[in-house]
């Protein structure tokens, strides 16, 4: 599904070289319920945003589906992103003024799709989340629980075969956050969403299928095992 | 996302900080205000002017008269050379001199094309006029030249031997009733060279409508006005004249444009009506420009206005950009985004300015109407016609959007990694 081959990533600032990612190698199959930690400046963070054609790679390349994405044109990119790719973030990145509602609706109506479309499936993001009866509420008045639900409702709408979530539960109290640990297993789970999560929550690591973890850039190591506890 | 989305999106965004946008949509309001008042003005102006102009018609006369050669420099005080002639041929043109008599006149256009007559303007003077049981009234008298035709409030311009076309307010005072006047006789008088004055019958043809090119002039033909002409010059010199007239065969502008070509390259020049009104529009239009000019000042002032709320908006909703991309959304609608929403402050903000303009008009020239309605009649201060309302409209739409293209731009370049991040 997704595949890194010789990866390389090189920040510059003020003349001074930074290398992010040094020469990783790395395969994520179809379903695979991946987590990435590291300390924070470890690559993490780079790494997730290269696999989902956020940013380009100085070296190397980012293979999804089989495709070399460093050919892609931008909008390619764009509508890989777009129909393939969900997004979850620490910050939420919600519209608090918006409701509920237009907030999930956001990459559909990016895609362009018709309104009927719209709302049918927004309707279906936000029960598979349980939160059909809040679809209403404007996104400020919602907890932080519920906000990150939306956010996952909005990763989940235009169903994605990837979803990326970076640090999902870092501004999440420990109940509420494996609450929204437990609905993104279970996506991975039912619906065979492949999950790629950085996190450097040991805790939620743990829960995953493969744990790659990074130091310096690099992979130092990459386990994999059955899920247990889930 | 589809156009419609685009526009939702852009109105719902401008509508998040409300004081804000109503600030620049009221800079823009001023700007709109104002262009359309300075506009509307001139338009008055122009309208005014073209109802007094039109009181004198005909597309196939032009006046013709020797171009004098004057040395260049804004004084005419200059000494001009004088060229020696052969005072012997009467049809040799004197170089020295503009006048002309007809028969040199007649030689000049002799191999023009397309021109079918030539009359000398005579300059006459009348001195009274009245009809039968009226008081005499004082009498501007002038000539109509064949071809020209007096617009007229009752009956027709003159069109046969012996008429007389008489202005709106001497007929009023010769009779209540003007168009009980049409056919009647009036009788007039002109002085004669010694003095005396001579009176002649003459038919009221018709009463024209009022406009400054023929002030309160009474007008005959040619053929009466050659015959006042002669009982009036007894001097020596008077077969000559400053000005012709010209009848054309054609009213197409282009032979036109060819038979002033040839006058002038043997040294004249001509005018038709529409060249006297078009140098008046053209003192108009030269006028509007200047006002407009400041208007656009205003304008300018506020597109600053936009490009500052535009340039805030890109700060504040960075991370809301950010997002967007990561999900997505191209540059293309990133930039149209924010071109829609300067776009839209630049349409409220035209829209009710120039709403505000015109109701403002209209209750000036009410105003207006009330004092200085018999000074200027028919003016009104502000005209607003639709084209110019939607050109001004347009114009508006077209700065803000310009203005938007600087934040807008900024906007569809922002990385969208780093505008998650930032604070």
């Amino acid at each position: 599904m997704l595949e890194a081959q010789n990866l390389s990533k090189t920040y510059t600032s003020d003349g001074v070289d930074y290398e992010a990612l040094k020469d990783i190698d790395l395969d994520i199959k179809r379903g695979e319920c991946v987590a990435i930690i590291g300390k924070s400046g470890s690559g993490k963070s780079t790494l997730m945003h290269l696999l989902a054609c956020l940013d380009a790679p100085t070296d190397g390349s980012i293979l999804v589906d089989g495709r070399d994405t460093s050919v892609f044109s931008e909008r390619t990119k764009n509508s890989l992103r777009n129909e393939k790719f969900g997004f979850v973030f620490q910050q939420f990145f919600l519209n608090g003024r918006d409701t509920v509602f237009e907030n999930v609706t956001l990459p559909m109506r990016i895609r362009g799709v018709s309104n009927a479309e719209i709302t049918t499936e927004t309707k279906a993001a936000l029960t598979a989340v349980g939160l059909e009866d809040k679809i209403n509420k404007k996104a400020k008045d919602l907890s932080g629980g519920e906000k990150q639900r939306v956010c996952i409702a909005r990763a989940l709408v235009g169903r994605p075969e990837v979803i990326f979530a970076d640090e999902p539960t870092g501004n999440l109290d420990t109940n509420t956050g494996s609450a929204v640990e437990d609905l993104l297993f279970a996506l991975n789970r039912e619906q065979g969403i492949t999950l790629v999560v950085v996190t450097h929550d040991s805790d939620l690591a743990a829960r995953c299928h493969r744990v790659i973890e990074m130091k310096d850039g690099r992979i130092v190591a990459d386990r994999r095992k059955e899920a247990t506890a889930s | 996302m589809k156009t419609w989305d685009l526009i939702k999106t852009a109105n719902r965004n401008l509508f998040r900080n409300k004081l804000r946008t109503a600030l620049t949509v009221l800079a823009i309001f001023v700007g709109s205000f104002t262009l359309t008042m300075t506009n509307g003005v001139g338009d008055g102006m122009r309208d005014y002017v073209e109802s007094q102009v039109k009181n004198i018609d005909g597309d196939r006369v032009a006046m013709v008269r020797k171009k004098i050669e004057q040395p260049d420099g804004p004084t005419n005080s200059a000494a001009v050379e004088y060229k020696e002639t052969e005072e012997a041929d009467e049809n040799v043109i004197d170089p020295n001199s503009v006048l002309l008599s007809q028969a040199q006149m007649d030689s000049v256009v002799h191999d023009v094309p397309g021109i079918v007559g030539v009359t000398p303007r005579y300059g006459i003077r009348g001195e009274h006029i009245s009809v039968e049981g009226s008081k005499k009234y004082k009498l501007e008298l002038g000539m109509l030249s064949d071809g020209l035709v007096a617009k007229t409030e009752a009956g027709t311009s003159v069109n046969g031997p012996n008429q007389i076309v008489i202005p709106i307010g001497l007929a009023r005072a010769l009779d209540e009733r003007i168009e009980n006047l049409i056919g009647r006789t009036a009788t007039i008088g002109y002085k004669l060279p010694d003095g005396s004055v001579k009176t002649a019958p003459l038919t009221i043809s018709g009463v024209m409508t009022k406009g400054f090119m023929t002030n309160n002039n009474s007008f005959v033909s040619s053929d009466v006005a050659k015959t006042i002409f002669e009982d009036q010059s007894a001097q020596a010199g008077a077969d000559k004249f400053l000005g012709f007239t010209i009848q054309m065969e054609s009213n197409d502008p282009e032979k036109i444009a060819e038979i002033k070509k040839q006058l002038d390259a043997k040294g004249f020049e001509a005018e038709t009506v529409a060249d006297s009104r078009q140098r008046t529009y053209d003192a108009i239009g030269i006028f509007k420009t200047a006002m407009n000019l400041f208007a656009m000042v205003a304008l300018l002032a506020a597109s600053f206005g936009i490009i500052n709320t535009l340039v805030i908006a890109v700060l504040e909703r960075t991370k809301e950009i950010g997002l967007q991309k990561a999900l997505g959304m191209g540059r293309g609608k990133i930039f149209t985004i924010f071109s829609l929403e300067s776009v839209l402050i630049g349409f409220w903000g035209a829209l009710l300015g120039a709403g505000a303009a015109i109701v403002t008009g209209l209750v000036a020239n009410q105003v207006f109407v009330k004092f200085y309605a018999r000074s200027f009649e028919g003016f009104s201060l502000f005209a607003f016609k639709p084209l110019s309302i939607t050109a001004i409209m347009l114009l508006v739409c077209g700065i803000a959007f310009a203005a938007g293209v600087m934040p807008a731009i900024r906007a569809s370049r922002l990385n969208p990694i780093e505008s998650l991040r930032y604070e």
